[in-house]
């Protein structure tokens, strides 16, 4: 049997995964910082993934059926607000506090799902409303949802087995487990068939509502496991975290940089992590050349599109 | 032997145009019945009738003898029919087993079924593309693969499913010769199987070189069907264009037309691999051709639309600046496109707005509003010479008729004072009485010294309202016929034929 060609998702992830790698070791080789090649330095580069590498998971499930998530952001403020506040330090309510913020994100993943496969509502639109909705919520209930997550919550954060955390372990168990999904399972190939031509999907039978409306599902949930990550990380959640983070955005930024097609039909986790792992290597190299915080914004502004012509220099002739 | 599927005296209408008029066709097991018929005789509504995408208003559909309705495409295919249409419905990202299985993938036993079998697949898709005489990779991204291999691809998916009735709709339009010929080798394979084929083609060679039974539509009319001995292609042509010509055109101009206004010398562009005419002042000018003549890319060309890559062209005495439809507006030539819909209105907004699109569009911004040419009366004057009736000018444009809209648009390039107006369809969707007000204003502004091209699929309008007419066939002109010609010397020249 003939080798199956190597999918440009995988050549796209590894050449980010290569810049990246360069940007950093150059980095902390010019500046001296030789203390971060240990494991401990390298544990932390990766730790710096977690929490954008969740949302966009997710983000990519969306953006290959052709739809769009604003709302992560709002939705990881709520969850890690509602899971300080269950908790409210006792860790006998770790598991109801959990389930609760779990219910919460699919909920909003029901509703955004709903809106944009059955209500016909443009994706951009739906999405940002509930996130305003609910950021507009959080913000004025903020007074009576005060509390922190239990002690032992946060070893979730700052736990680690064999030295490397958990938390990225998480992050590498779930990414595989998706880009599975995606690859080897019929939702996969239908999530594939929606993104790639609704019409075509359509004709061949497929109820195109229902694998956009789990798509949006998946989305939310993965915004709620980065709250929850994010929650025992700070110890007491607010309504802005999400927002602070800039996870909606950037969320869709890596998703497209890895190679996934905004249009839908063409991406994957790998590439989406690559694009993650880009960021973190960014992020870390500016701390070792002590670049300010604003110049670090108008740096990432830049990438982000220079990767994204990149992409469509190379895709010229069927960019969708 | 029993039809694979029998359509009885099926019967579609939509308002104001009776589609489908009690049209009956069948079609046997390892049969290939070919359909012909101008642009708008029927073939396509048929066919959607039969995909599940149209319900008739009357008649019923039979498939290997009994009743069906069929409501919804996956009705369709659950019945065993399958339509490829010109537009393939593939992914282009995915692999070609990807794409084959897609919405039908095997799984892998237990796992609630959830598991995709790659394995399984990837071996039927070798089978299915060995079968249709593909010689691609499962694995090929369907996006690297040429528009022939592309259509084996949308083939095999319809085997898959076990199809026994195949419509192929116009499929060799986009192939060359070779390609063009593997496909006839494939569907004689297929009926030698037992796969009832509906062949749609504009392609008289191939009609009678593959087909076992031939039918005419014509203007939603079964004209008839005959086994292949008796459908000569002079026969089939003779079917096709068998029609009264209606007495509503302007007489032919008095006097001689004018100087040359409009001239191409081999002008190259993407489908139109060398295309020299000129048109001269007081002259109106049509083309034709089937669907995938090159005429709508003809149009595109002259309108700005489209990148030359070679020739040299004048308009009014100076070269013209092909490819740019602001600058080709600036050198003089208006264009009036098929869809009035989506190219030719902005449909919120008024009468008197669209009428001034053009005027605004090419003067400067800084012009006052209102005033001179931009004047309200000036605007409303322009309107009014054309006839265009509306409650007022102010009304939104897209409540008025189809005829008045296209006046409205008339008024918009006159304001300009164009030496060369290009019609494309310039009476699709609309109602005769208006026609006949187009064509008269057509008339009209050529003899006011301005040149007309008028790019058409409607034969009889292009024979009554033209004093000169190309044909186009495969992106060139195949020959120019003077004002008379019969419609059978068109339809000839656009099949290919020599004349």
């Amino acid at each position: 049997m003939k080798m199956g060609k190597i999918r440009p998702q995988f050549s796209v992830a590894a050449v980010l995964l290569l810049i990246s790698l360069v940007i950093f070791v150059v980095t902390a080789v010019a500046t001296g910082e030789m203390a971060q090649f240990s494991l401990q330095g390298i544990t932390g580069l990766l730790q710096r993934m977690v929490a954008l590498g969740l949302v966009a998971v997710g983000q990519t499930f969306v953006i290959l059926v052709a739809s769009i998530d604003l709302s992560v952001a709002a939705v990881i403020s709520g969850t890690a607000v509602l899971a300080s506040w269950m908790m409210g330090g006792d860790p006998a309510m770790i598991v109801p506090a959990v389930l609760l913020c779990l219910g919460f994100a699919l909920a909003v993943g029901l509703v955004n799902g709903a809106l944009v496969a059955f209500g016909g509502i443009n994706p951009l639109i739906a999405t940002l409303g509930t996130g305003l909705i609910l950021q507009g919520v959080l913000s004025a209930g903020y007074g009576l949802l005060g509390g922190s997550v239990a002690p032992a919550f946060q070893h979730l954060a700052y736990g680690s087995l064999f030295g490397i955390p958990w938390s990225v372990l998480a992050l590498f168990g779930l990414g595989l487990a998706m880009a599975f999904v995606l690859n080897r399972t019929v939702l996969g190939a239908r999530i594939f068939a929606v993104g790639g031509n609704p019409e075509g999907a359509r004709l061949a039978g497929i109820r195109t509502g229902w694998v956009i409306l789990t798509a949006h599902v998946i989305c939310s949930l993965f915004a709620g496991l980065a709250g929850l990550y994010l929650a025992a990380r700070v110890q007491a959640g607010t309504p802005w975290l999400g927002r602070d983070g800039i996870y909606d955005l950037e969320s869709i930024a890596v998703t497209v940089i890895g190679g996934t097609l905004l249009a839908g039909g063409k991406g994957g986790i790998a590439g989406t992590l690559a694009g993650v792992f880009l960021f973190a290597s960014l992020d870390a190299s500016f701390n070792m050349l002590g670049i300010d915080a604003f110049l670090k914004q108008v740096l990432r502004g830049f990438i982000i599109i220079v990767a994204v012509a990149v992409h469509a220099i190379r895709g010229r002739g069927h960019v969708a | 032997m029993n039809p694979a599927l029998e359509m009885r005296e099926i019967s579609k209408e939509f308002p104001g145009v009776r589609a489908l008029d009690a049209v009956s066709f069948d079609c046997l097991p390892g049969e290939v019945h070919a359909i012909c018929g101008e642009n708008g005789a029927g073939k396509s509504t048929l066919m959607k009738v039969l995909g599940g995408s149209y319900r008739p208003d009357a008649g019923e559909i039979r498939i290997g003898g009994s009743v069906m309705r069929l409501t919804h495409p996956r009705e369709a295919a659950q019945a065993g029919i399958a339509i490829i249409h010109q537009e393939l419905s593939l992914l282009p990202h995915r692999s070609v087993t990807e794409n084959i299985f897609m919405g039908h993938e095997l799984v892998r036993k237990g796992f609630a079924g959830m598991l995709l079998d790659r394995a399984a697949m990837r071996g039927r898709a070798v089978a299915l593309l060995q079968r249709v005489g593909a010689r691609i990779s499962p694995d090929d991204i369907v996006a690297e693969l040429s528009i022939a291999e592309q259509q084996l691809v949308e083939i095999a998916k319809a085997l898959l499913l076990d199809a026994r009735i195949l419509v192929l709709d116009e499929p060799t339009a986009a192939l060359d010769d070779r390609d063009a010929r593997h496909l006839l080798d494939l569907i004689r394979a297929l009926r030698g199987q037992g796969v009832a084929l509906v062949y749609i083609s504009h392609r008289m060679p191939e009609v009678a070189a593959i087909a076992d039974r031939v039918t005419v539509l014509k203007d939603g009319r079964l004209v008839w069907t005959r086994p292949q001995a008796e459908a000569t292609i002079p026969a089939i042509v003779s079917a096709m264009v068998g029609r009264d010509l209606k007495d509503f055109y302007p007489a032919a101009p008095a006097s001689a037309p004018g100087e040359t206004v409009l001239q191409l010398q081999d002008v190259r562009a993407a489908g139109l691999p060398g295309i020299s005419l000129s048109l001269r002042r007081g002259e109106i000018l049509g083309v034709a051709g089937l669907e995938d003549s090159g005429k709508g890319q003809l149009a595109r060309l002259l309108a700005g639309d489209l990148r030359p890559e070679g020739g040299t062209a004048r308009l009014a005495g100076e070269p013209m600046p092909l490819g740019n439809p602001r600058r080709v507006i600036a050198a003089g030539l208006g264009y009036l496109p098929a869809d009035r819909k989506r190219e030719g209105l902005t449909l919120r907004q008024s009468v008197r707005d669209n009428a001034a699109l053009a005027l605004r569009a090419m003067r400067p911004a800084w012009a006052r509003p209102g005033a001179g040419v931009f004047a309200k009366e000036a605007l409303d004057a322009g309107l009014s010479r054309m006839d265009v009736r509306a409650a007022h000018y102010g009304q939104d444009i897209g409540a008025l008729s189809g005829g008045n809209q296209q006046k409205a648009i008339i008024a918009r390039w006159l304001a300009l004072d164009p030496a060369v107006l290009l019609f494309v369809e310039p009476t699709r969707g609309i109602d005769i009485a208006a026609k006949a007000a187009i064509y008269q204003t057509m008339r009209d502004t050529a003899d006011q010294g301005r040149g007309i091209i008028v790019v058409s699929s409607d034969l009889p309008e292009l024979i009554g309202i033209s004093d000169r007419i190309l044909v186009m066939h495969r992106g060139t002109i195949q020959g120019e016929l003077p004002r008379g010609a019969s419609e059978q010397e068109i339809m000839r020249l656009s099949l290919g034929v020599a004349a």
